[in-house]
């Protein structure tokens, strides 16, 4: 019998991978800062994915230590653990870059990064 | 309680504490805000100071637990020697460049908490043993940089400010994608544990995993092309800032790379050749740059790259033990460096490399300039000398040929960069003063603080080397005199007068054989002319006498030398004190710095030979170099090459005019007579440990003494068609130094003697008619021999210097000279060189056209009238003058007090062919007795003389006056031009001018251009564009991808 098996672990790795390679080509092909910035988040989340999806073990239960529920079927707790901090650093990161984006504005009228060339070789 | 205070988690205690306690305080009172910035600081500094203290002393690490749970399962942190080295410097930066920016800090108390949390998070990332904890201090540093970058807001700082978050996001995005995967396949985050497990790293998907880690890391310390967003920061970015961003936060990055390094064993050829190509790439680049922002910022990615990949290379080839050395070395300079020039630059208004001259106005400052210039370059006694010459040592002996060559060429790219740069800030005029009154000393003391430790590291890498007590002496003397450098110019020379005396005293008893030799003719050379040094009464000479000390003192460790390292060092001593010495002179910028880059070019060639003989022979010792003559002769010709360059040898001689012509005159003197002796020295320091060799490299030999042949004549013709009187001597000089050179290359004991018999002679006579010429020079400010004339009348004195002189060059009875010549011949005709025997006849016969040509244009013939009163040489210059003169007679009649000793020095390496007589001396081919010949010369001459002076008291001579035909025609428009003496040779030049034409010139100025196009080229990749960058960023981790899957 075919059995179409897809694991949910799979599917946010997978789609964390794609976001991160939208970020990334959002980041260059859009001139506007703000969208820049809006790629970078893209990119931000789905690092975030995969990092959840790889501690994620189907069928796994929450990580609490309890007579019932056996070890080895516990979700591992680190990247969830870790991927909050990532979580509270990429909103710091972004906010930088917004304000990066208000004093560019300010100081250039223009949002646009090919404004912010004035120095090369 | 002391462990506990001074606990290394402290740190990060404290810069949170201060961090949310600051804006409270500074509501209250921004004053004391600051102070408990500074405190904080200072604790950093402390805690660090003393665990590099106790851990020196041989403590053990200091291990962090958190949480109070063993690691892996709990992040750990270490503070052991390496961590606490890197961090002193780093917190000890960070104090100094608050001090430096604190007008700017003390405005918003955000300020000074980015400041303190952005020295934590470098803090963190050196002492983390985890690899997500390294993640949040990459990403704490990472944000206080983005934001103190731009702290003053304006549009430049902004742009390359999000230029630099762009990629500073990529990297630690890449960096926090990697650890989880490593996660994902070993199970832990501790780096320790990783390194245990790395069999767990498998698979196209633990590569990936790495390359993310190590990509993200190495971006941040700015490879080449991928680093184009790192310059706009450098430059953009408030000084302070930029300075602690190329030192504080790159050795960060560095120090994670050097922890996470065993994780890539199979990365390390790919790592260490990115840094090589960053470190000759930026320099390629850094030729081309006008900014001096931007210029430290090419030399800061490339010296990072330099550091990379001498840590790949000394972990590839298991050399770890000198990583301390080699990298530490690499670190601290940089570090110190780097620091205190971009805090100078701060200091510095407008973005020319021109406007550093407003250093002048502060003599301590141009000399600290200098200090910091010198260390980045490599040179000695700073400490990238010692840790470049144990790379190119390591390196060699694993055969890495290749490797070695581009760390060399990259270095002498830096040199030609820094250097002129330093050139620009001594010879340039700029609009704008320096302004430091109102920061009070807290912006330059700091970096003389800074030079002050470069020395002091250097000296503590010496240490570690076999060198005598004495090999650093020549700087100290250096030192030591340029503290009384403010006073009174006959103080001065008196002091260095009687401080190379002292020298001279302790070192030549000291000698034995040909180094004996040497000293003797060398030191007291030194002297005579350093007794003419005050001849331009009332003129300072900033810095001379401290570095003549230097250099004399350096020649002396030369011939002192026994080890490799001892010779190199005083070599590279010698190179850079004479450059500066050449640079003093007025228009001596351009020439200077052409002369040190054929120094210091000649200067690798003999590293590299150097190191080639430790591969082969394992031994530091000078006598290696016989050992490694028996398997090959690249070494030989290597060492001969470096030689050659010091002499002028032809084609790679266009240094010498320009550097002759254009340094003080009586320097001139120095450089002619005496230091390019250190050349012939070490021909024959070659020589001596290879006569053994010597016999089986007669193509080699012949090769050499051709090319001595046709320098000889290529000299004496230059030298004729010159108008310029000292680009006459110095193109005599590439002459004299080609009969050397031939007489070297005879190789039997004839020959021998003849080169040390020549170098004696060239050493009399050039000291003599320089010092003669400065005298004519100094009186009648010209340098065309077409504008002089006539000057016997005036300078009787400096014309009998001029007139033996040139007898004793022109080698013809009864001086010195002949004797020169008769030993030459000899040793040829014993050789069985026929043909070029007849060859050096010609150039002698030739050498007659320029020394006529210079007795005649300057002295006789009719004087210009603006030279009537014209008046003799002052004494300083006619005292040594009349020594020289002293001495060449002394020899000329009693030749046997000079070949005797010349003979016993050189026969231990070549049996004596020679039989005396009394004043005879008899060799195969002939005798000579020099006592007869100057006597019967001397009847011969003195004869007419006394006819000539009877007769000419009976006839009556009736004076006419100077002018009194020449003007009856038409006066012409440039009545210089008319001159007899204007174009000379004529109709030489018609026939072999030719010869003359600058070809050699040609030749380097289109190398020069060349390097100057590879620059522009490869800096194309900085277009300014900030996707451009973060393209080049995915760019370069792909292909570092696809290289270590392939390789």
């Amino acid at each position: 019998m075919f059995e179409f098996n897809l694991p949910l672990a799979n599917i946010v790795l997978v789609t964390g991978f794609l976001l991160i390679l939208s970020g990334l080509w959002a980041m260059f092909i859009h001139k506007n800062i703000i969208r820049m910035i809006i790629g970078f988040s893209l990119m931000d989340t789905g690092i975030h994915m995969i990092m959840v999806a790889l501690g994620y073990i189907t069928g796994g239960t929450a990580p609490i230590f309890d007579d019932a529920v056996d070890g080895m079927q516990m979700v591992d707790p680190v990247p969830s653990a870790l991927v909050l901090t990532a979580i509270v650093i990429g909103l710091g990161v972004t906010a930088v870059m917004l304000s990066y984006a208000v004093k560019i504005h300010q100081a250039k009228n223009s949002l646009s990064i090919d404004d912010c060339a004035e120095q090369k070789w | 309680m002391v462990t506990e205070l001074l606990s290394p988690l402290n740190i990060i205690i404290i810069a949170l504490g201060a961090g949310f306690l600051l804006p409270l305080i500074h509501a209250r009172s921004p004053r004391f805000a600051g102070q408990v910035m500074f405190a904080s600081l200072l604790y950093f500094v402390i805690i660090s100071a003393y665990h590099f203290y106790t851990l020196i002393g041989g403590a053990p690490a200091v291990e962090i637990i958190t949480a109070g749970i063993q690691p892996p399962f709990a992040i750990n942190l270490r503070f052991g020697l390496a961590e606490a080295f890197v961090l002193l410097a780093v917190n000890t930066a960070a104090l100094f460049g608050a001090r430096y920016m604190f007008d700017e800090l003390r405005e918003h108390a955000s300020a000074m908490i980015l400041f303190i949390v952005w020295i934590m998070g470098i803090n963190g990332m050196v002492m983390t043993r985890d690899l997500f904890n390294l993640f949040i201090f990459v990403e704490i540093t990472a944000v206080s940089s983005f934001v103190l970058v731009a702290m003053r807001a304006n549009s430049i700082a902004l742009s390359a400010g999000f230029k630099y978050v762009i990629a500073g996001t990529m990297a630690s995005g890449f960096l926090l994608l990697g650890t989880m995967l490593l996660y994902y396949q070993t199970g832990t985050l501790n780096i320790d544990d990783l390194i245990i497990h790395q069999e767990m790293i498998t698979g196209p998907f633990g590569t990936a995993a790495l390359m993310l880690v190590l990509g993200a890391i190495l971006v941040e310390l700015k490879p080449f092309p991928a680093n184009g967003w790192g310059l706009d920061v450098y430059q953009a970015a408030p000084a302070g800032i930029a300075a602690l961003l190329s030192v504080g936060v790159s050795a960060a990055y560095l120090f994670a790379l050097y922890k996470i390094l065993p994780l890539l064993t199979s990365f390390l050829p790919v790592i260490a050749a990115t840094g090589l190509l960053t470190f000759v790439a930026s320099n390629f680049i850094g030729l081309r740059q006008s900014d001096p922002r931007r210029l430290l910022g090419y030399s800061s990615v490339g010296q990072l790259g330099l550091m990379v990949t001498a840590l790949a290379l000394l972990t590839k080839f298991s050399l770890t033990e000198y990583i301390p050395l080699v990298v530490g070395g690499l670190f601290i300079s940089h570090f110190l460096a780097k620091a205190g020039l971009f805090w100078l630059a701060g200091i510095i208004k407008g973005s020319e490399l021109g406007d550093w001259s407003q250093l002048r106005s502060k003599p301590v400052l141009i000399i600290a300039f200098l200090f910091l210039i010198t260390a980045l370059a490599g040179l000695p006694p700073f400490p990238t000398f010692w840790a470049k010459w144990q790379l190119v040592m390591s390196l060699m002996e694993y055969q890495q040929h290749g490797w070695v060559f581009f760390i060399l060429l990259g270095s002498l790219l830096e040199v030609v960069y820094l250097f002129r740069w330093f050139g620009k800030a001594v010879s340039s005029q700029s609009d704008k003063a320096l302004d430091i009154s109102s920061s009070g000393n807290r912006q330059w003391l700091p970096v003389v603080l800074f030079v002050g430790l470069l020395l002091a590291c250097g000296q503590v890498m010496a240490s570690s080397f076999d060198l005598p007590v004495m090999a650093l002496l020549p700087v100290y003397a250096g030192l030591l005199l340029m503290l009384i450098d403010g006073l009174g110019e006959r103080l001065k020379q008196i002091a260095s007068l009687l401080v190379i005396i002292a020298y001279s005293v302790y070192l030549i008893p000291s000698l034995d054989g040909l180094n004996w030799i040497f000293g003797l003719m060398l030191l007291p050379g030194s002297i005579l002319i350093l007794i003419a040094s005050t001849y331009q009464q009332g003129t300072a000479r900033p810095g001379f006498y401290p570095l003549f000390v230097m250099l004399v003192l350096s020649l002396g460790t030369l011939l002192a030398a026994e080890t490799m390292l001892g010779f190199f060092l005083a070599w590279e001593l010698m190179t850079v004190s004479s450059y500066l010495l050449v640079s003093l002179g007025k228009k001596a910028t351009r020439p200077s710095l052409v002369y040190l880059v054929f120094s210091i070019a000649g200067a690798f060639l003999i590293l590299f030979a150097f190191a080639l003989i430790y591969a082969q022979t394992g031994s530091m010792q000078l006598s290696a170099i016989g050992q490694a003559g028996i398997v090959s002769n690249w070494p030989f010709i290597l060492l001969l090459s470096g030689f050659f360059i010091k002499m002028g040898g032809l084609g790679v001689h266009v240094w010498l005019p320009d550097a002759y012509a254009e340094c003080d005159d009586d320097f001139t003197a120095m450089m002619s007579s005496v230091v390019s002796k250190a050349g012939v020295f070490g021909l024959f320091v070659v020589g001596t440990q290879m006569t053994a060799q010597l016999n089986d490299m007669d193509t080699i030999l012949t090769v050499v003494g051709w090319v001595g042949l046709i320098m000889a004549l290529a000299g004496a013709i230059m030298a004729a068609m010159s108008e310029d009187i000292k680009h006459l001597l110095a193109y005599s000089s590439i002459g004299q130094l080609g009969y050397i050179v031939t007489t070297f290359a005879i190789a039997n004991h004839t020959g021998w003697v003849a080169a040390m018999y020549l170098a004696v002679n060239h050493l009399l006579y050039k000291g003599l008619i320089f010092l003669a010429i400065a005298g004519v020079l100094y009186r009648v400010k010209t340098r065309y021999m077409y504008q002089m004339g006539g000057l016997i009348k005036n300078m009787p004195i400096s014309f009998i210097s001029v007139l033996i002189g040139i007898i004793t060059i022109s080698g013809v009875p009864p001086l010195l000279g002949f004797g020169g010549k008769w030993l030459l011949y000899n040793a040829l005709l014993e050789r069985g060189w026929y043909l070029q025997a007849g060859l050096a006849f010609f150039a002698s016969a030739v050498a007659f056209l320029y020394l006529f040509k210079l007795i005649h244009t300057i002295f006789l013939g009719q004087r210009k009238s603006e030279h009537e009163h014209v008046k003799e040489a002052p004494l300083a210059l006619l005292i040594p003058q009349i020594t020289f003169m002293v001495l060449i007679m002394a020899f000329s009649m009693f030749p046997n007090i000079l070949i005797q000793p010349l003979s016993d020095a050189v026969a231990p390496f070549m049996a004596s062919t020679f039989t005396w007589e009394g004043y005879l001396l008899i060799t195969e081919n002939g005798y000579w007795n020099g006592f007869l010949v100057m006597n019967i010369v001397g009847v011969l001459f003195m004869a007419p003389a006394i006819l000539l002076w009877l007769v000419s008291k009976k006839m009556k001579v009736q004076k006419v006056k100077q002018f009194n035909i020449v003007f009856a025609a038409e006066r012409p428009f440039t009545p210089a031009t008319t001159h007899y003496a204007y174009n000379f040779y004529a109709f030489y030049d018609k026939a072999i001018g030719f010869l003359t034409r600058p070809d050699a010139t040609r030749f380097w100025n289109g190398v020069s251009e060349w390097g100057h196009t590879v620059g522009a080229s490869l800096r194309r990749f900085y277009t300014g564009n900030g996707q451009t960058y973060a393209g080049l960023i995915l760019f370069y981790i792909g292909v570092m991808y696809l290289a270590v899957r392939t390789l």
